[in-house]
């Protein structure tokens, strides 16, 4: 939901309360109120996206005035993210951990744990179990607030379709057949393909093992056995990237169109040059930045909040890049 | 080590002529098995590749042929600094993460170069300087630590990647480096041919022809240029390894670091140039990689590491040192390359890649293996 | 006669162990002298010293009248003393003439010398007159010498000695290992580089050996040298005595 939409809802509950309560004592209200909360915020690891969504969450941090501790791994994996969760919960001071778990069945021991020991817990970006806190096997995190890949891979496969007319061969380049992310996007990419146009066959995925040199190779042969082929959905960035250099080098850019799922300033770059013709672009500003409202809500005794909060997607464009309204969904940091 | 060879008694040598002629055939069929395969290999997708598309694709195409050559410069660049290395009984697993470093490296020099107002030439030689600079740097602090400290290569590189990455990392503040001077990329994917197929064919030379659309299409690109650049660095460590005192050096330490040492051969010299050599290769491996993507990427080099090495595996060289070629590398990257291209264009589903190329490398260990026992030939100690 | 190599009061520690004591000897030209003691007395360690291969801790080395220190192996060889050490040295993966040439090889200079190659024609062909000229046919030198016999190695170690106009050799059990011809082959060679004017240090178990082919012999016990004889003047069973100890010229 969009943030606005959000606020408002916020208000209107806050306000249902407060009318209806009005003949109750509200010391318990403005109990909840007076209490300062410390914030920890755990993402999955280095790079531009988490970058935009440190950016949500200090903003965020800095309206309400609220102190925000933030850790962020050097690598991607729970064997990485589990010790320095474990020393946030050591410290003893915080009341909210914000987090994007890097395994969404590893990392429920851990977050329990740290549930258990009095810390309430927030997943932006990634999810726990299967994501439904309300009804699903997991229940303790207040909220989900992220993007869904799959509705991710959806969004990208009607932009593709678009690109090339509503009909033709599209081909998946992916990183790894076992990562949960890429792998909701393909899965949301084919299952729109199959409803939506009919008239458009969906080829692979072939899996590059984080390797441009890879993307660049299979989407090679690909183009050499398909005389035929329309767009290529890169998963992430880096298959996107090698992909569209295959594409450019067959000669065949502008007729083959790539789209490149997340906003990276290097991918809006390929755009640029040619590379690939579309970019998803994900909000990971309205992640952090709801994040932290979510936990001051919480902390004031809102138990209304939605258990899932789907943060949607921008599409780029050469057309809109030039619209602040559209580039300020590009995965950079000021300065 | 000891070098004790077959021992003959009384009366053996005979015997030990008959096992000789038997050792050398499999010798000889165990070199060769890696041509045979890759030769193998073509031929299957060849016929093959034409059956599961009803005659309309074929796999030895003019754009196929280079598509695969492309893809294995960056394998094969890495295979063969490892190559020297392991043939010298020592083993380099920091080439990955040299190779993303020299990309960073590269990517920022040509940036910064370009941008204080320089011509493109010149930033891409400045580029070229970056990588090499910093990837010999590296090399050498391997090879310092590892001959004059005596600590394992395995240890050492691998403790020398972990700090390589982070510098890659912190480098390239932890995203890839862009805003690289237009016409780069060029440089990178530019060929020395051109050749437009069917109506208004013609061979052009060394600069993409000003065409589009249609003639665009019917046009393939013939030795580009980094293929170029890989195939006389192939060349240049052939002649090394075969032809020169240093190449024989190294044979000889992977041989017996005994009789290295004995025959006053400077060894401790000998093993940091071996690593310098390793580390240069990746160096040039990440330039490359820069021109190609027009942009520096501090993780690009990572998921190379293992296929280098199972390149050079593959290629004959052994594990246990002293033995291997740089034409033996090649065949290895070969077939790695042939076998992703060819398994894509015919189809098949992206885990079979996985367990082709796997079972292929674990043959080629298994043969290394039975090579050496047959010969009685000692175990690798912890490699120098 | 002058002798060719003289060391004076020579001790080579371990940590604490003492593996070489104070050892003087003298090597005259034209001689085989046998280096003879138990396991563990010294011998080995007392020839890398004389090799370069360890630093003597105390003691002076002469070499041609000279002092001498050979700090690497390169420097003895460099002298002229080549050692064929028990394991021989030899580079298994690789032919012939390479290790005839190793460390030693010879190239050809293009542009100046901004390329320098293997001369390979050149070393094979030395390698193979060498060869003959030592009286040792193989059938073919290109081939990695792993798969030659034990005789056939021990003739490339002493080929590669012999080649470099060695003017003293060294020989750690040459015999070991070797069936009874070959070993007949080798007590030959060292004859015939004896008769050449190139003196032979043998280092050897076995008894035979010493009294087929020396002039004189040295005993060595735990470190020190018990006795020094002609071969006309001693016989095994007191060669023994000497060897387990229980004989000591010095005491």
């Amino acid at each position: 939901m969009e943030r606005r939409e959000f606020l408002s809802l916020l208000a209107a509950t806050a306000a249902a309360g407060s009318a209806g309560a009005s003949a109750l004592p509200t010391a318990a209200y403005a109990a909840a109120e007076a209490k300062k909360i410390k914030i920890g915020f755990l993402p999955g690891v280095v790079d531009p996206f988490y970058q935009v969504m440190q950016l949500g969450v200090e903003a965020a941090a800095r309206q309400l005035g609220i102190e925000v501790v933030t850790q962020i791994p050097q690598t991607w994996g729970v064997e990485v993210q589990t010790p320095i969760l474990d020393s946030m919960v050591a410290r003893g001071d915080l009341n909210y951990i914000i987090t994007a778990p890097t395994d969404k069945d590893q990392m429920i021991g851990p977050l329990k744990n740290a549930a258990d020991a009095g810390i309430r817990i927030i997943t932006v970006d990634t999810f726990l179990g299967d994501g439904d806190y309300a009804a699903g096997p997991v229940s303790f995190p207040i909220s989900y607030i992220g993007s869904d890949n799959v509705e991710g891979g959806r969004i990208s496969a009607r932009g593709l379709a678009k690109a090339i007319g509503g009909k033709g061969l599209v081909y998946i380049n992916s990183t790894n057949p076992n990562v949960s992310s890429v792998e909701g996007r393909e899965i949301g990419f084919k299952e729109a393909m199959q409803k939506e146009f009919p008239d458009i066959k969906v080829l692979g995925p072939d899996y590059n093992l984080d390797d441009m040199n890879k993307a660049q190779q299979q989407t090679a042969a690909v183009l050499e056995r398909e005389r035929n082929l329309a767009g290529v959905f890169g998963t992430n960035v880096f298959s996107a990237q090698g992909a569209g250099t295959a594409v450019v080098n067959a000669g065949l850019g502008g007729h083959v169109q790539v789209v490149a799922y997340d906003a990276t300033k290097a991918a809006i770059e390929l755009m640029n040059n040619g590379v690939v013709t579309l970019v998803l672009a994900q909000k990971p500003f309205d992640m952090g930045y709801l994040g932290v409202q979510f936990a001051q809500a919480d902390a004031a005794g809102v138990t209304s909040l939605p258990r899932r909060v789907q943060t949607g997607f921008a599409i780029i464009d050469k057309q809109n890049v030039k619209d602040p309204a559209i580039a300020r969904f590009i995965y950079q940091t000021p300065g | 080590m000891a070098d004790t060879g077959p021992k003959a008694g009384p009366g053996m040598a005979g015997t030990a002529e008959i096992i000789g002629r038997t050792q050398r055939l499999v010798f000889f069929l165990s070199r060769m098995w890696a041509w045979a395969f890759l030769a193998l290999m073509i031929v299957f997708f060849v016929v093959t590749v034409p059956i599961a598309s009803n005659g309309s694709v074929h796999f030895l195409t003019i754009r196929n042929s280079q598509n695969i050559l492309v893809a294995i410069t960056p394998v094969l660049l890495l295979g063969l600094g490892q190559t020297f290395v392991i043939i010298g009984k020592g083993i380099d697993l920091s080439v990955g993460w040299v190779m993303s470093l020299a990309s960073v490296l590269s990517a920022l020099a040509a940036r910064a170069v370009f941008d204080a107002g320089m011509p493109l030439f010149v930033s891409v030689a400045a580029a070229l300087l970056a990588a090499l600079a910093g990837s010999a740097l590296v090399g050498l602090l391997n090879g310092v630590i590892i001959a004059k400290l005596k600590v394992p290569a395995f240890i050492v590189t691998l403790g020398s990647s972990f700090i390589v990455r982070g510098i890659a990392l912190l480098m390239s503040e932890n995203t890839t480096v862009i805003g690289l001077p237009p016409g780069i990329r060029d440089y990178g994917n530019d060929a020395l041919f051109y050749y437009i197929r069917g109506e208004e064919s013609g061979l052009y030379f060394f600069r993409r022809p000003e065409v589009s659309g249609e003639l665009l299409r019917r046009m393939d690109a013939i030795l580009p240029y980094p293929v170029v650049f890989t195939a006389i660095i192939v060349a240049l460590a052939a002649f090394v390894l075969r032809k020169t005192q240093f190449g024989r050096h190294t044979y000889a330490i992977g041989g017996s670091l005994d009789a290295a040492l004995r025959t006053g051969i400077p060894v401790d010299r000998l093993i940091i140039s071996l690593y310098v050599l390793s580390a240069s290769t990746a160096g040039i491996a990440g330039f490359l990689s820069t021109l190609r993507f027009a942009a520096g990427s501090a993780v690009i080099g990572d998921p190379l590491l293992l296929s280098s090495i199972a390149a050079v595996i593959i290629g004959g060289v052994s594990l246990f040192g002293g033995a291997g070629t740089v034409i033996g590398t090649v065949i290895g990257a070969l077939i790695i390359a042939v076998l992703t291209t060819g398994l894509v264009m015919l189809n098949v589903a992206a885990f079979w890649q996985f367990i082709v190329i796997g079972t292929v490398v674990i043959i080629a260990v298994l043969i290394d293996q039975s090579r050496d026992l047959l010969v009685g030939r000692d175990r690798p100690g912890s490699g120098s | 006669m002058e002798p060719l190599l003289s060391i004076r009061r020579l001790t080579k520690r371990f940590g604490g162990l003492v593996a070489v004591r104070d050892v003087s000897w003298d090597v005259y030209p034209g001689e085989v002298v046998a280096l003879l003691g138990d396991n563990g007395a010294g011998k080995s360690t007392l020839i890398k010293c004389i090799s370069g291969v360890h630093n003597a801790d105390e003691g002076e080395l002469f070499f041609e009248g000279k002092p001498a220190q050979f700090a690497r192996p390169i420097d003895a060889r460099n002298h002229g003393i080549e050692t064929i050490y028990q394991d021989l040295a030899l580079a298994n993966n690789l032919d012939v003439s390479a290790n005839i040439f190793l460390g030693r090889e010879v190239k050809l200079s293009y542009l100046g010398g901004l390329i320098r190659m293997l001369d390979e024609v050149h070393m094979l062909r030395e390698a193979r007159d060498a060869l003959r000229s030592l009286e040792i046919h193989f059938p073919n030198l290109t081939r990695p010498i792993e798969s030659l016999s034990g005789g056939q190695r021990q003739a490339v170690a002493i080929a590669r000695a012999v080649y470099w106009d060695a003017k003293l050799v060294i020989m750690d059990e040459p015999t070991n290992n070797l069936g009874v011809p070959e070993q007949q082959k080798v007590l030959e060679l060292i004859r015939r580089l004896r008769d050449s004017g190139v003196p032979v240090i043998l280092i050897t178990h076995t008894l035979p050996d010493v009294f087929a082919v020396a002039d004189r012999l040295m005993v060595m016990h735990r470190g020190r040298k018990v006795t020094e004889k002609k071969i006309s003047e001693t016989s095994t069973p007191e060669l023994v005595q000497y060897m387990v100890g229980a004989l000591d010229d010095t005491r």
